[in-house]
């Protein structure tokens, strides 16, 4: 029973200690809360200066880059500027006055192609990402390629809000890119017209000796016949002078393609094939084929014309590339230079493709001799040609594993031996 | 006499060579190519030689050459091909003259007519 009661008042004082406990805790919060409130305060400025910076920094990033960069209202109908960088008023020639509130698209002024424009808007409006390059025109009509990106900015409830566009001015690389197609485009239309040449060559020799018979077969007549059957003779004539016809016409085709003298000067034989595989980089990387370079830096100049060099070396890497085609196992096609002797450098094109039959061997470099179905059997024999007038040989074999290896020599510039 | 031999791998202009010198006036031999005639005819036989240019085997120039070192006899030499100063050539390499073909036929007699004067 005491123990009971002992009980019961300790309870009681301790239900007393736990009231002046929370008295004192009463306090305690109402202290903490004017710190809470004090920090929150503070939290919040914190934040808000953190907040502040993030924009601070965004903004500067936005204005550092050296795309434009804009932002247009979605909310708008006529796609309203809000926000444009640096880059974007030096890119297009504008000031923040005329893009500010202005409509995007107007700033591509009178020359643009509508379809293009109409097509990014309906685009972007569908929520989906622009993606594109363009020709575009500064304020002064100055052209000037334009990689465009468009994408939209949705809010919270995933509504378009805003487009957000990078604009990155390519007119470099696309000059880069065109002076290579240009190039490449140039030294095939060499390769062409020396094609033809060689080939108007072949057939003015081929016709030339029929004509010259019958030239002599009709004068032989006339002499025959001297004074007499007139009507013959005349005839003869008439033989003679459409002879003449068809030799003045393979007369003016032959002036038509003379062929162009070759100009030789010193050149850097790795140089030289570097050049030529940058102007059909495009076209190995379309094929899924690699070039890989053995290329012995320290060879000496050769004397050579470098446009017929070029020429044959665009030659057999396109018959490599041919041979490599139908498999995409054989991917590598290996350039080698290496000083054969002291006077003579040495050119090897070795592809991993369907190598050259036995049969074939022989007529590799003979005219008009192709086992393409479209092919015209000149390159190999023009090959020839040049670089034996550069005094050097080209020659095939296939290799022991797989493909075929085309190399050829040139003779060192005795300037520079 | 005055012999020619003319030496074409080209049948028919060999053919027509023929006719017409016989119809000026000559003694015509033709062959198809250099190793013939130098197999048939010796050095010791006079008489005026007209070689195409291109042909199988021995050019017109080697042919020319062989010529040159084994006998005086006189050389023509002839192309349809019109590359390069094949005229001038001739001429450096001791030919008596260059004929371009097709050619007519007072071009011909001319030359020959020259080549028997002396």
């Amino acid at each position: 029973m005491a123990a009971k009661k002992y009980r019961q008042q300790t309870n009681e004082l301790k239900v007393s200690k736990g009231q002046l406990k929370q008295g004192v805790d009463r306090e305690k919060l109402g202290a903490d809360r004017e710190k809470l409130g004090a920090d929150r305060e503070k939290l919040g400025a914190n934040r808000e200066r953190l907040a502040q910076e993030q924009i601070h920094i965004r903004t500067k990033a936005m204005e550092a880059v050296s795309d434009g960069i804009f932002i247009m209202d979605a909310k708008t109908p006529d796609f309203h500027i809000i926000y444009a960088n640096a880059s974007f008023y030096s890119l297009t020639g504008y000031a923040k006055n005329e893009v500010i509130g202005c409509n995007y698209f107007l700033l591509y002024g009178s020359n643009a192609d509508l379809r293009i424009l109409e097509e990014i808007k309906q685009t972007i409006r569908h929520g989906k990402s622009f993606h594109g390059e363009m020709l575009n025109f500064r304020k002064n009509g100055e052209k000037y390629w334009s990689l465009l990106r468009i994408a939209p900015v949705r809010d919270s409830k995933g509504v378009i809000t805003h487009y957000v566009g990078i604009k990155t001015d390519t007119t470099l690389m696309k000059q880069r890119d065109l002076e290579i197609v240009e190039q490449r485009e140039e030294l095939l239309h060499v390769t062409r017209v020396g094609k033809l040449a060689e080939f108007v060559s072949s057939l003015a020799h081929e016709i030339s000796q029929p004509l010259t018979a019958i030239l002599s077969y009709a004068q032989a007549a006339q002499r025959m016949l001297a004074d007499r059957e007139p009507q013959l003779q005349e005839i003869l004539q008439y033989i003679i002078s459409d002879d003449q016809r068809a030799v003045e016409v393979i007369r003016r085709l032959r002036s038509l393609l003379k062929k162009s003298k070759p100009t030789f000067e010193p050149l850097d034989i790795n140089a030289l094939i570097k050049d030529t595989v940058t102007l059909m980089m495009a076209h190995i990387t379309v094929m899924n084929k690699v070039v890989k370079f053995e290329l012995d830096i320290k060879l000496p100049l050769i004397h050579g014309d470098r446009i017929q060099l070029q020429q044959v070396i665009l030659n057999l890497i396109s018959n490599s590339l041919e041979a490599m085609e139908e498999s995409s196992d054989s991917r590598i096609l290996l350039i080698r230079t290496l000083r054969k002797t002291t006077d003579m450098i040495r050119v090897e094109v070795e592809d991993s493709g369907c190598g050259i039959p036995e049969e074939n061997m022989k007529k590799l470099f003979v005219h008009f001799f192709t086992s393409k179905p479209d092919g015209l059997g000149m390159g190999l024999s023009i090959s020839r040609s040049i670089i034996e007038a550069h005094g050097g040989r080209l020659d095939a074999r296939n290799n022991t594993d797989q493909g075929a290896t085309f190399f050829f020599t040139l003779p060192v510039n005795p300037m520079d031996g | 006499m005055r012999t020619i031999y003319i030496v074409d791998d080209d049948e028919s202009v060999r053919r027509a060579l023929r006719l017409l010198t016989v119809a000026c006036g000559f003694k015509t031999e033709t062959f198809s190519s250099a190793e013939e005639f130098f197999g048939v005819v010796p050095n010791s036989s006079s008489g005026c030689l007209i070689l195409d240019i291109y042909m199988p085997g021995l050019s017109g120039w080697d042919a020319q050459k062989r010529v040159q070192v084994e006998s005086s006899r006189p050389v023509i030499l002839m192309s349809a091909d019109k590359d390069g100063d094949f005229k001038d050539r001739a001429n450096r390499v001791g030919a008596f003259g260059y004929l371009q073909k097709p050619f007519h036929d007072q071009e011909l007699i001319d030359l020959l007519g020259r080549v028997f004067l002396n």
